[in-house]
């Protein structure tokens, strides 16, 4: 079986064995969690109705419901003993990436390519100028060089995916990884709530309110969670910019494993990273969603409207299941054993980055997408 | 600059890497399975209906 981001919480000489009845277990335990959020937001709805709760019912979208009861779920496992044997079948990365190249059907490709000057633009100076913040706040707290890099990279960019990369680029430890991992699922849960509102009330357009959930978001899970929430327009240009900053994952690897190599372990025999890790490093599935959109608009340039509006709308709904399996996986996955060992200072540091981050990606989104319409 | 990291043992480094591999494999993974739905869904081999 391959390792995952929880053997990075759990050794294996820890962790009770996994076996293929474990993960049958645990596929359905998510299957069942997931089906219940589906049917909840179908009929909450419908059954407040008329009631004085009917505005909030409507409000209250599927992530609401999948996180919550992901994390319900997160009790019952781990006090019976189970969360570590179906940990294999808790796949966040997975479910959400599948579901953002199914998003990618129902995105015309020229809002990407209309969206992608912006959205690099964005994603060059948010990602630079808050890594070094992050930077700067890790070294005047004393942090730990090796953790300063994983936090650094995690807030700037797209959270566990990138503290995954800036780990193998570092060499960090085991440990360093986990809470890395650990601080980024806590900081993006109540964001997932906190932007779409704030950006309600700042009045920001949909494009703008997409630009900033997704520069400033650290997991492109919660991006996708608070994009869904905000709406789908949102959701879209939060989407957009989000893959823009995951393919920038393998610059900051390179130049993270150039920094480590030359200047911290002042290894003399070191090789220059190169093309190859550059691609080792890049995110595929932004190539799926690219293709998926690709597939997408050509197929409606060739059937009629309302065949399109149909197939696509199917897409959707597999879309829908996909996302609410990974918002679960965050309920069950989250974990907050790993930051009560390190202390407050690398807490202090990424809350430090991440308000940073609220503030310059606001003011980038407002000007960069100023009039930028979906 | 001095890194006050202990060096790793023989049991964590290799963990980090896997994880590493297994995040790209991942990558791909999510990459076919998507698009081999969306592709299900026009061709009509997942009918309109069927996914609740």
């Amino acid at each position: 079986m391959v390792a995952t981001e929880e053997d990075l919480v759990a050794p294996p000489a820890e962790r009770p064995a996994r076996t293929w009845p474990w993960l049958v277990a645990g596929v359905l335990i998510v299957l069942v969690l997931g089906s219940v959020a589906r049917f909840l937001e179908d009929t909450i709805p419908a059954a407040a109705k008329g009631t004085s709760l009917e505005k909030f019912a409507a409000a209250v979208e599927y992530p609401i419901y999948a996180i919550t009861l992901g994390l319900i779920g997160n009790v019952i496992v781990y006090y019976s003993g189970l969360r570590e044997r179906i940990a294999d079948a808790v796949r966040t990365e997975f479910f959400i990436k599948t579901g953002l190249v199914l998003l990618g059907a129902s995105i015309n490709l020229s809002l990407i390519v209309k969206a992608a000057g912006p959205a690099i633009l964005q994603a060059v100076l948010l990602i630079s100028s808050v890594f070094l913040i992050t930077w700067y706040l890790g070294g005047l707290l004393g942090l730990d060089e090796k953790l300063r890099a994983l936090l650094s990279a995690a807030v700037s960019i797209c959270g566990v995916s990138a503290a995954i990369a800036a780990a193998g680029a570092v060499r960090a430890k085991r440990e360093q990884l986990a809470y890395a991992a650990s601080l980024v699922i806590i900081f993006a849960l109540p964001s997932i709530f906190i932007l779409p509102w704030l950006a309600d009330v700042f009045g920001l357009s949909p494009a703008v309110a997409g630009a900033w959930i997704g520069g400033n978001i650290d997991t492109t899970a919660a991006v996708t969670a608070a994009g869904a929430i905000a709406g789908e327009q949102t959701l879209q240009i939060a989407t957009i910019v989000k893959a823009t900053q995951n393919a920038l994952i393998g610059i900051v690897a390179v130049a993270l494993t150039a920094y480590f190599a030359f200047k911290v372990e002042k290894d003399a025999d070191a090789q220059r990273p190169g093309l190859r890790q550059l691609w080792d490093r890049f995110p595929k599935f932004v190539l799926g969603f690219i293709a998926a959109s690709a597939i997408g608009t050509w197929y409606a340039g060739t059937v009629s409207a309302a065949e399109a509006k149909a197939h696509i709308g199917v897409v959707n709904d597999l879309r829908t299941w996909f996302l609410i399996l990974a918002f679960v996986s965050i309920g069950l996955q989250l974990r907050v054993s790993a930051l009560r060992e390190a202390g407050w200072r690398p807490v202090a540091v990424f809350g430090g980055a991440t308000l940073a981050n609220l503030a310059i990606g606001l003011g980038l989104a407002s000007i960069l997408f100023a009039g930028f319409t979906v | 600059m001095s890194d006050p990291t202990p060096p790793q043992t023989a049991a964590e480094a290799p963990t980090v890497a896997r994880t590493q591999r297994f995040a790209l494999n991942e990558d791909w993974l999510a990459t076919a399975v998507g698009l081999l739905l969306v592709a299900l869904v026009l061709t009509g081999v997942i009918p309109t209906g069927l996914v609740p």
